[in-house]
């Protein structure tokens, strides 16, 4: 609508272009595909922490649109969360909760609980009625020991001991139902998750290259990118580069393409 | 919108009654939409189904001050949001002129908003906005006079 605006336009989203699109649409012409992380992301509880885990491809339709992308994202310095779904969205979601964690933990002059970013997070998700597609996982360490929940793209949540997401999550979930045990190692909880992450990048076709693990404890948080690649590039056999002067020179000619010229040039002074 | 309802988020969709559209806002003196400061008007743009978040969007912050409102009123009488309404009232009138971005910090701050940060915070920013707006309209619009 090319109108004059009367009043200042508020920031946000946007709708101005709604019925043109569908309009579009209905003519035959499909809004753009979005960039899904179709991922496998996890989360389990040990017996001093939480341990995170999370494959590392983004897919765009048919397409693997990043090999290596990082789906564990940081919100506090306890607490970290592992999104999948529309890869923008699940960004900017814990982009803006993180900031918003920091601006409350300025005011209250406490380090933020879990429990307050499961809080923004689904109220700000439930009020986008699940127009923004993320589906996350949210682990933590704060003052009331460790915490892990899932959270829907509509704003529902789970509390559970071990937590999975994403198009690998049944993979996943099969490995932390016949293995997961109550009190577990540190490096024990390691090893589960990478073997459940390995689970989902071979299984499903949405998950795949490598395998991110972030492990949080009391006061301490220790990120493992690629923790274990899988499916490193094997190397070639022989080298299939063209050797030098494969391609005939049938004729040379070399041009001077700066004439330089000797003696001064008067000034013009007219 | 209902003034002592408990609705806690908006409907989807606008009230299925309020169809009928009016070129009463656009008219200009001669009584027809004035399609040189306002542009051309589609009934049928108006008449559509907008997408189902913009409603609820558009309306979210005033059902959720309306429901705290009315739980306020219920619990302590009609002088707990009076008070309220009154301040934010005298707050939000300390503005610039209207085509001037206006930051609106002690709103925000009766409000609850000045610690937080939102979409509408870093989204297509109003500062940024390449809108024309035409300072005399908008003033007669704020003031409610009409040409």
């Amino acid at each position: 609508m090319a109108t004059t605006r009367l009043e200042q336009p508020k920031g946000g989203f946007n709708f101005d272009n709604y019925q043109r699109n569908v309009f579009l649409e209905n003519k035959g012409i499909p809004v753009p595909k979005m960039t899904k992380t179709g991922t496998t992301i996890v989360g389990l509880i040990y017996k001093d922490g939480i341990c995170l885990g999370a494959d590392t491809r983004a897919t765009a339709g048919p397409i693997v649109a990043d090999k290596n992308c990082e789906k564990i994202h940081y919100l506090a310095p306890n607490m970290y969360c592992c999104g999948a779904g529309t890869a923008a969205d699940t960004e900017f979601t814990t982009a803006l909760i993180s900031s918003q964690l920091e601006l409350h933990r300025l005011t209250t002059g406490r380090e933020a609980r879990v429990a307050t970013a499961l809080m923004m997070l689904k109220q700000m998700l439930f009020r986008y009625q699940g127009h923004i597609g993320a589906a996350l996982v949210l682990g933590g360490y704060d003052v009331t020991g460790p915490h892990l929940y899932t959270i829907h793209p509509h704003g529902s949540t789970d509390k559970l001991p071990y937590v999975t997401m994403g198009s690998g999550s049944l993979a996943a979930m099969a490995v932390f139902e016949s293995k997961w045990r109550k009190d577990m190692e540190r490096q024990e909880a390691i090893e589960l998750v990478r073997e459940a992450i390995e689970s989902g990048i071979f299984n499903d076709l949405g998950s795949g290259s490598n395998v991110d693990v972030t492990v949080i404890e009391k006061d301490k948080v220790d990120v493992y990118r690629n923790y274990a690649k899988p499916n490193e590039r094997g190397v070639k056999e022989q080298s299939y580069k063209f050797k030098r002067g494969t391609t005939a020179i049938l004729k040379e000619s070399i041009k001077d393409l700066v004439i330089i010229t000797e003696g001064i040039e008067e000034m013009d002074i007219s | 919108m209902e003034t002592q309802s408990l609705r806690i988020t908006p409907s989807s969709q606008p009230d299925s009654v309020s169809t009928n559209k009016s070129i009463a806002e656009t008219a200009n003196s001669f009584g027809v939409h004035d399609t040189f400061r306002y542009g051309p008007k589609s009934i049928g743009a108006e008449i559509l189904p907008k997408h189902p978040l913009e409603n609820r969007l558009k309306y979210w912050e005033e059902t959720q001050t309306n429901l705290k409102f009315t739980l306020e009123r219920r619990i302590y009488g009609i002088h707990a949001p009076v008070r309220q309404l009154m301040e934010r009232s005298i707050v939000s009138r300390v503005q610039r002129a209207p085509i001037l971005p206006s930051s609106n910090l002690s709103l925000d701050i009766l409000m609850g908003k000045d610690e937080t940060i939102d979409f509408e915070d870093f989204l297509n920013v109003p500062e940024f906005s390449t809108d024309m707006m035409d300072m005399h309209a908008s003033m007669e619009h704020k003031l409610g006079i009409k040409l």
